[in-house]
């Protein structure tokens, strides 16, 4: 199976439309990757679908609202025991 | 009063993805009527549609932004955008304010909401999409085209069933004349395919069940017509004024003359049987033109192909024309597109334009057996080189709503 990186990076690509190489960990949504509000809820939904199978888990907003990079959603995901 | 001139056509048709493929085959005679492709029809009683093909919204808009539109919102745009390159439309800063939309439409993004439904249903509320509100709305086709074409005037989203289309064409006329703007991006979307309102129109019996030959199925006039088909698409025309189009040498396809609106005030579906409400809205129409029936050459018909509407039709346009009735050539686009509901008096005023700028009738195709109460000239199978001088288009929508636009060869 493809690493955690992969697999957030590809749900990245299919939402905001971005180019693959544009999506590295440090990347940030907004500025980065030119997201706006509904676009970061609309990724974390895709990535509670992308997760669902391995932990019980919901990016609630308070979560949501650290979101800022690629990497908080790497560390919000392994904090949920995923890796 | 400055005159309304059409300097742009765009299309995303089931008969093609250009106005000039769509008039094209539309004088040819070819039908975009098939079997669904779009999901599986079979548990359905009516398994064809007029689908729109090869539709990718990345060769007309960005990606991200294709994904915030439902579908009937990005085929106004890629309609709007086709119609803007015909016209070589460049607006300045200066002009935005002064150029506006009018983006009809049946149902908006029906089709988000019975998907969202699907997702609330099965994977509950934390997976419904941010996105549905602004989706589905039906004002979006028009805010969509504004956002895309950065047009700062007015707005405008006409909901009028199967005549949705053609109130498009009086709201620009109105903008226009009224001096609100200067340029309308104006016609009609529709993409609702879906097994919901497939499954209703059916058990409404308004829809042909001729499934083994889709080709044939939609056949207005016919004396063995039983209903129209469904379809899906998008046209959009760019309304001038005639100082702004004179002032950049633009090319001009016709003038919009002006048109009319009435309401049957009958019934939920049916029209009336003797075809007044409509008949009213036409002969307004060349009034407010100044036009008398002696002037129009050709009419682009509503002509579903349901037994009511194009026996009704028929009467009006006696109604409306007397004795003229008999000389002037009318057909049905729709036997070749299938009815595309919202955007279809769009299609039809594409149809009138085209008529008047080529000199040619297209046809109405599937008309073999004449039915006794349709004795008019609909231009059965094969199109036909003739003046048109001036033409006019037609839609008539559930609820009684009746429109009618006259567009004339533009001299200049």
């Amino acid at each position: 199976m493809a690493d955690l990186f992969e697999r957030v990076r590809d749900v990245v690509v299919r939402q905001l439309k971005v180019d693959p190489a544009e999506v590295t960990p440090t990347a940030n949504f907004t500025e980065d990757l030119r997201a706006d509000s509904l676009d970061i809820v609309d990724l974390t939904i895709a990535i509670e679908e992308e997760f669902s199978s391995e932990a019980d888990f919901e990016i609630r907003d308070e979560d949501a609202e650290n979101i800022h990079t690629v990497q908080d959603i790497l560390d919000f995901l392994k904090a949920q025991g995923i890796s | 009063m400055t005159r309304a001139l059409v300097t742009g056509l765009g299309a995303i048709t089931p008969i093609g993805n250009t106005a000039e493929e769509f008039w094209n085959n539309l004088v040819n005679g070819v039908s975009g009527v098939t079997r669904i492709t779009r999901f599986d029809p079979s548990d359905l009683p009516v398994q064809i549609a007029a689908e729109v093909k090869d539709f990718e919204p990345g060769r007309y808009m960005d990606t991200k932004a294709a994904r915030r539109m439902s579908r009937f919102a990005q085929l106004a745009v890629a309609a709007a955008k086709l119609a803007a390159d015909d016209a070589g439309l460049k607006l300045t800063d200066e002009e935005r304010p002064r150029a506006a939309s009018s983006i009809a439409t049946g149902s908006g993004g029906a089709i988000d909401t019975m998907e969202e439904m699907q997702v609330l249903m099965e994977r509950g509320p934390a997976r419904v999409s941010p996105f549905y509100i602004p989706t589905m709305a039906p004002n979006m086709g028009a805010c969509q085209v504004s956002m895309t074409l950065g047009l700062r005037g007015p707005a405008l989203a006409s909901v009028a069933a199967c005549a949705s289309g053609l109130y498009s064409y009086i709201e620009a006329k109105m903008l226009i004349e009224t001096g609100q703007a200067d340029v309308v991006l104006a016609g009609g979307s529709e993409a609702a395919l879906h097994p919901l309102p497939i499954a209703a129109l059916a058990n409404m019996k308004a829809l042909s069940r001729r499934n083994d030959e889709p080709e044939r199925a939609c056949r207005p006039f016919d004396a063995d017509r039983d209903g129209f088909v469904f379809g899906e698409g998008a046209v959009v025309l760019v309304i001038e004024s005639e100082v702004r189009a004179k002032a950049r040498n633009a090319k001009v396809y016709a003038e919009l003359a002006g048109g009319a609106l009435s309401a049957d005030a009958y019934h939920i579906t049916a029209p009336r049987e003797d075809g007044t409400g409509a008949a009213q809205a036409m002969t307004q129409a060349m009034h407010n033109c100044g036009l008398t029936p002696a002037d129009i050459d050709y009419i682009a018909a509503h002509g579903t192909g349901t037994p009511l509407n194009d026996a009704s039709e028929t009467l009006a346009v006696k109604t409306a024309f007397g004795k003229d009735a008999e000389r002037l050539a009318l057909s049905s686009p729709k036997s070749m597109v299938g009815h595309l509901l919202g955007a279809a008096g769009a299609v039809g005023a594409l149809a009138a334009v085209k008529a008047i700028h080529e000199d040619v009738a297209p046809p109405t195709i599937n008309l073999e057996t004449p039915d006794p109460q349709c004795d008019l000239d609909y231009v059965p199978l094969k199109a036909r080189k003739m003046p048109i001088r001036a033409a006019m288009a037609n839609g008539f929508g559930f609820g009684g709503q009746n429109g009618c636009v006259v567009f004339r060869k533009y001299e200049g």
